[in-house]
């Protein structure tokens, strides 16, 4: 599958990102309901950070309502219809990936679909096939 | 089981859930078929709150000082709370069951998870209030979506629970997929032939593919539901989602519970491994501290518990892998199963089930308190105690107790019906499980429960009743949970006053007041005998589980000033109510709601003749060495003790020792009394003073004309 | 001699607290070890070594079915 990747160095912190997920997910222009999520890293050298998804899976097994689940495409989603917005997942996510609006039920989680990845300016975030 | 007619039926417009309330409730009333929508007044949830607190109220106004457990008008009353059903915190599906005993006489409270009390909330009903008796075994059922409630004919059927859940989740939901909308409160034929007969709420788990049942288990609101011909309650409702509860401010609530998902992931495999192995994990610990009853609470500890500790049971019964949560968000998860268990003996012989075990109080009920150290019986008592409906904290009780009784010649196979009831038969301790589910033999006679079975000991044999006082793990009536108290004062207390009878959720002070020697004097243990019993109480208000507060601790907890408390989790505590139900509570204020509604379940117990302070009073065994082989079992920490008290012990027998220490014992528990319902707000005989009930708001005029009958 | 839980104990040249642990059977996971009212990190309880006439506390938290 194809998965974002990161090059933070890269990373102005313009946002375009994040406007460009929520519109994809949710049909609207608001970075606290985007699955990637860039952050102003204090102290010197890398400005910005990048939390995004990289669908390892370790979330699967912790759903107890099996909303969570890995697509044919090899992308780890959620079952809007099955998730019930326990949470779980969020606070087991190893990589602090998985994300939560007060206004949606669901978690809020990279399903790859590489909107994001357009919309950089400067190549920060990528698409990369991994097995 | 084919369900036969259709004997009443209610429609209504289910309410829509308002900051946590659904605002009115369901009152099913079995002889005359009635069912109606009760509104929930403002000031019931203002004194009250929910969960308990609304149970206790409605049973208050439906029964009478002489009402017995089997009269109609008792109810069965079951309530989750205003923060029930939300999905984000961990520990938050769980139903308070209220009714009157038939072991206590008194109200008994029990908190049970499994999916039915936020189902009951999402169908529209804050709580489900059920008075009456059916002429035959019925079936309700309550239908959240269409907004129907069924009174039905049970027909002929399953007469237990593990085949009743699985029969009526099928028969009610519409798919595969369906069956998680479901959830079946029934119980089994033991409930019905003994007195401590339990609940079994279930719930779907959808990765196992299996019904599963979570216990209402103390003091026998089994047997009052069988009583009722109530064969089983079904609620269905589908649709739950994050925000079915419809909170006032969600983001208190998502902020408290994914910093205790966080806290769970990071720490909970450095702590106590509840996803791991449950409650189990206590065996090993209690054994290690002297703590773990074993052998009729003779002693705390045995060579053997090895056999049965959390590692025997992760190692090669516990299913792994798989989040065992009771309710949705619960990330704990300490509800272990053992699947495809190969039932060994009675009428299910054979069959492949999934198991709800095993967890402390069950391990050391069933197994060490009777000398029994094999994992395997342990699965098969829980599996039995649980589908026939039978209390295994109870039941390990009554088992030890008979089995002293046999060892020390008091009872004989005379009395036992040929039962050789020696410690460590676990052969015997199985046939007298299927007697008590069959209602035959010793066991119909056991299943009434220690109390009961000690004065039919005493009428058959003319043993003497001082010393099967002493040794009879009773309180009011009710049996011990499985804590060795001897050695801590602040403990005893904790058993010995708790509501209910004896049951270790209102206090646990062990390694407060024996390890740690946290609190010293009177007042200290007052101050903790006060404190914890009204916290612990508010779960029960809310439709929450104790768990997540203090078997999870935060990294930093022991740098903060009551580390006993978690003031951390109480804080979410806080957060959560707030986040619900949009009142800005302090946590003084939290506590406030608590302390009427504990106080009122005080003086409810007055209400039914009892709950003045001889009734606060324990067997010996629970203060200190009942006999000469306990004694000498700790010797010399009852000889040091002694000595340290100025006790001149030189030359003395072990008979006058323990007389001696039994009547220092004995003059501390009184003045830990006294110290006690002081600080609570109680007069010398323990009934609260006027002043008190006046401060919390609970001065109904019964109330006041009862507790003047008692002033002194 | 040391103090553990307001009772005296034997002291052992280079005991740990992972010594005293084992001693006293604290094998309870959710304890806070302080000596001379100072935490001890949990990590170096079997490195740091307790002095004779040390004052130890270990605070064992609540838990489980309790």
């Amino acid at each position: 599958m194809k998965m974002v990747k990161a090059k933070p160095e890269l990373c102005t912190g313009c946002g375009a990102c994040m406007i460009a997920c929520s519109k994809a997910l949710y049909k609207v222009e608001d970075p606290a309901k985007s699955a990637i999520r860039v952050k102003e890293k204090p102290g010197t050298g890398v400005k910005y950070e990048i939390a995004v998804c990289n669908h390892c899976g370790e979330c699967i097994p912790i759903c107890s309502v099996e909303a969570v689940y890995r697509a044919k495409n090899g992308a780890v989603r959620i079952d809007h219809g099955k998730c019930v917005g326990c949470y779980m997942c969020v606070g087991f996510c190893p990589h602090n990936a998985i994300f939560v609006h007060r206004d949606i039920n669901e978690t809020i989680k990279c399903i790859a679909c590489g909107s994001c990845v357009k919309a950089c300016p400067t190549g920060a975030i990528y698409m990369e096939e991994i097995n | 089981m084919t369900t036969g007619k259709i004997l009443a039926k209610y429609e209504y417009q289910p309410a829509k859930i308002e900051k946590g309330y659904a605002n009115q409730t369901l009152y099913i009333n079995l002889s005359d078929r009635t069912i109606k929508a009760k509104p929930v007044t403002e000031q019931m949830k203002q004194i009250f709150t929910g969960g308990r607190g609304f149970g206790l109220w409605y049973l208050w106004n439906a029964v009478s000082g002489d009402t017995k457990w089997n009269d109609p008008e008792n109810e069965i009353i079951i309530a989750g709370g205003p923060i029930c059903g939300i999905t984000q915190y961990p520990g938050s599906g769980k139903a308070a069951v209220v009714t009157l005993s038939p072991l206590t006489g008194c109200p008994i409270d029990n908190n049970v998870g499994g999916y039915f009390a936020p189902l009951l909330k999402f169908s529209g009903w804050d709580a489900l209030e059920i008075q009456g008796k059916a002429d035959k075994d019925v079936i309700i059922f309550i239908d959240g979506n269409k907004g129907l409630v069924t009174i039905e004919e049970a027909d002929e059927g399953h007469d237990d629970t593990h085949l009743i859940a699985e029969e009526l989740t099928e028969k009610y939901a519409d798919s595969e997929e369906d069956k998680r909308n479901i959830s079946v409160v029934s119980s089994g034929r033991g409930a019905e032939n003994t007195l401590i007969g339990i609940l079994n709420v279930s719930f779907y788990d959808v990765k196992r593919k299996a019904v599963r049942v979570k216990q209402a288990g103390r003091g026998g609101s089994g047997t009052v539901f069988r009583d009722k011909k109530i064969k089983a309650i079904i609620v269905k409702y589908k649709g739950v989602t994050g925000d079915s509860n419809n909170p006032a401010d969600k983001e208190k609530i998502i902020n408290a519970a994914i910093r205790l998902h966080r806290e769970i992931f990071e720490l909970d495999k450095l702590q106590n491994r509840m996803r791991e192995v449950g409650t189990a994990h206590l065996v090993g610990i209690m054994n290690d501290y002297d703590l773990l009853p074993v052998m009729n609470f003779q002693y705390g500890s045995h060579p053997d518990a090895v056999k049965i500790t959390s590692e025997v049971f992760r190692e090669k019964y516990f299913t792994q892998n798989v989040p065992d949560n009771c309710w949705h968000g619960c990330s704990l998860s300490c509800a272990k199963a053992v699947d495809n268990y190969e039932v060994k003996t009675g009428p299910y012989k054979g069959q492949k089930v999934c198991v709800d075990a095993a967890e402390y109080e069950t391990i050391a009920a069933v197994a060490s308190n009777c000398g029994i150290f094999d994992p395997e019986y342990v699965i098969e008592a829980n599996f039995y105690c649980d589908t026939y409906g039978l209390d295994t904290i109870s039941f390990g009780n009554i088992v030890g107790f008979a089995m002293e009784c046999y060892e020390r010649g008091i009872i004989n196979k005379e009395i036992t019906g040929g039962l050789e009831l020696k410690f460590g038969n676990a052969e015997a301790a199985l046939e007298l499980l299927h007697q008590m589910g069959r209602g035959e033999g010793f066991g119909e006679i056991a299943g009434q429960g220690v109390k009961r079975l000690r004065e039919y000991i005493i009428e058959k044999t003319g043993a003497d009743p001082a010393f099967l006082r002493d040794i009879s793990m009773e309180v009011k009536g009710l049996e011990v949970s499985m804590y060795v108290s001897k050695e801590s004062l602040a403990q005893q207390g904790g058993y010995a006053f708790a509501n209910k009878g004896p049951q270790h959720d209102e206090a646990w002070l062990i390694f407060m007041d024996m390890v740690n020697k946290q609190i010293p004097t009177f007042e200290d243990k007052a101050e903790a005998l006060h404190y914890f019993p009204v916290f612990r109480t508010w779960f029960s208000l809310q439709g929450l589980c104790k768990l997540p507060w203090n078997d999870i601790i935060p990294a930093d907890n022991a740098i903060t000033n009551e580390p006993h408390k978690i003031p951390a989790h109480v804080q979410n505590y806080v957060d959560i109510f707030t986040g619900v139900t949009g009142k800005n509570i302090t946590r003084e204020e939290l506590l406030l709601q608590s302390e009427r509604v504990f106080n009122f379940q005080r003086i409810f117990n007055l209400k039914m003749g009892r709950g003045t302070r001889e009734y606060d009073r324990p067997p010996f065994r629970l203060m200190g060495p009942a006999t000469k082989e306990e004694y000498e079992s700790r010797a010399e920490r009852y000889d040091k003790q002694l000595k340290e008290l100025g006790y001149d012990i030189e030359g003395k027998t072990t008979e006058e020792k323990m007389t001696m220490l039994r009547q220092y014992r004995e003059s501390q528990f009184e003045k830990l009394v006294d110290a006690v319902y002081k600080r609570r707000g109680w007069d010398k005989n323990g009934v609260p003073t006027l002043e008190t009930v006046k401060k919390l708001g609970i001065d109904f005029p019964d109330v006041v004309e009862l507790i003047s009958r008692y002033r002194e | 001699m040391i103090k553990v839980n307001k009772e005296d104990m034997d002291y052992v040249d280079g005991m740990t607290i992972q010594d005293i642990l084992k001693i006293r059977k604290y094998s309870h996971t959710m304890i806070t070890v302080i000596v001379n009212g100072q935490v001890v990190p949990k990590d170096s309880y079997p490195t740091y070594r307790v002095k004779d006439g040390d004052v130890i506390n270990v605070i064992h938290m609540m838990s489980g079915g309790c």
